[in-house]
């Protein structure tokens, strides 16, 4: 083969390797399980500071505090919600108890 | 627009793997004969040569989308001095080695003539432990290399380079 016919096969090689890459890149933009988690939450922490200064800081709704849960989504968690008690919701009742009298 | 380099970096880095196996593997064909059914040496001397123009550009846009993007928070010295960075030291320092030693063999390989051949030759056999700390890196801190077919396109990859790099060195190139 000569040396176009590799050249050209490696090109098409490639584009086929980024056309692929694009396609399963932006079918799986997020996965949670990836190895690495930059530490967002310092960066906003830092961000929301004010700078020390003369001049008052402006006194407006506190930001909540970012917690990255995974790339491109935070949830806020400056309070915590309200908690749901899982306890057995059954209660007795006034009514007589039924009676099987089917017999087989 | 984080998104979008984000995905940059991430699409350009497995192509730019994928670039770098085939540059990788017509460099081992001169020394072995694995792809002697497919062309002469010439040819395929010319490939590996041309193979530069393939990767390079992959590889710096995956480092440059990668630099960009806030999110990935990498600074200029991350680029040059490894195990720098506040998370995933090792994962993202494997990854400067490997872009440092993939720098210096391409510099080197441009400077050849004015180089000693020994000197340029240990030089650029060190494109295996670029390659190696180049797996390593996305092996680590892949964000798709735990994707089935990812993981198997780039295992099976990685796998045919070390097999024929065996052969390589244990049995140089076999008979024609």
């Amino acid at each position: 083969m000569p040396a176009w016919g590799l050249k050209l096969g490696a090109a098409v090689a490639t584009l086929l390797a980024l056309a692929g890459s694009t396609d399963y890149v932006t079918h799986h933009l997020k996965n949670a399980a990836a190895p690495l988690h930059p530490p967002v939450e310092d960066a906003v922490a830092v961000e929301a500071t004010p700078a020390p200064s003369g001049a008052p800081a402006p006194s407006g709704t506190p930001l909540p505090q970012l917690v990255p849960t995974r790339r491109g989504q935070t949830r806020p968690s400056s309070s915590p919600g309200p908690l749901i008690t899982l306890q057995p919701g059954v209660r007795a009742t006034a009514l007589p108890q039924v009676t099987l009298t089917h017999v087989s | 627009m984080d998104l979008i380099t984000w995905e940059i970096g991430r699409i350009t880095g497995l192509a730019s793997y994928a670039a770098l196996c085939i540059s990788i593997v017509s460099g081992l064909a001169l020394r072995t004969s694995v792809l002697d059914f497919l062309a002469k040496n010439r040819a395929l001397r010319a490939l590996h040569d041309w193979t530069l123009w393939l990767w390079i550009p992959l590889g710096v846009a995956h480092v440059g989308a990668l630099f960009i993007d806030q999110t990935a928070r990498l600074e200029l010295i991350d680029l040059v001095v490894p195990f720098q960075t506040d998370y995933g030291q090792v994962a993202i320092g494997l990854g400067t080695i490997s872009l440092d030693l993939f720098v210096i063999i391409v510099v080197t390989s441009w400077l050849r003539r004015r180089m000693n051949n020994t000197l340029w030759t240990w030089i650029h056999r060190t494109s295996y432990i670029a390659f190696l700390a180049l797996f390593l890196h996305a092996y680590l801190g892949g964000t798709d290399f735990d994707s089935p077919i990812v993981s198997a396109i780039s295992w099976s990859a990685a796998a045919g380079l070390g097999l024929f790099a065996v052969s390589r060195i244990f049995f140089g190139r076999l008979a024609e």
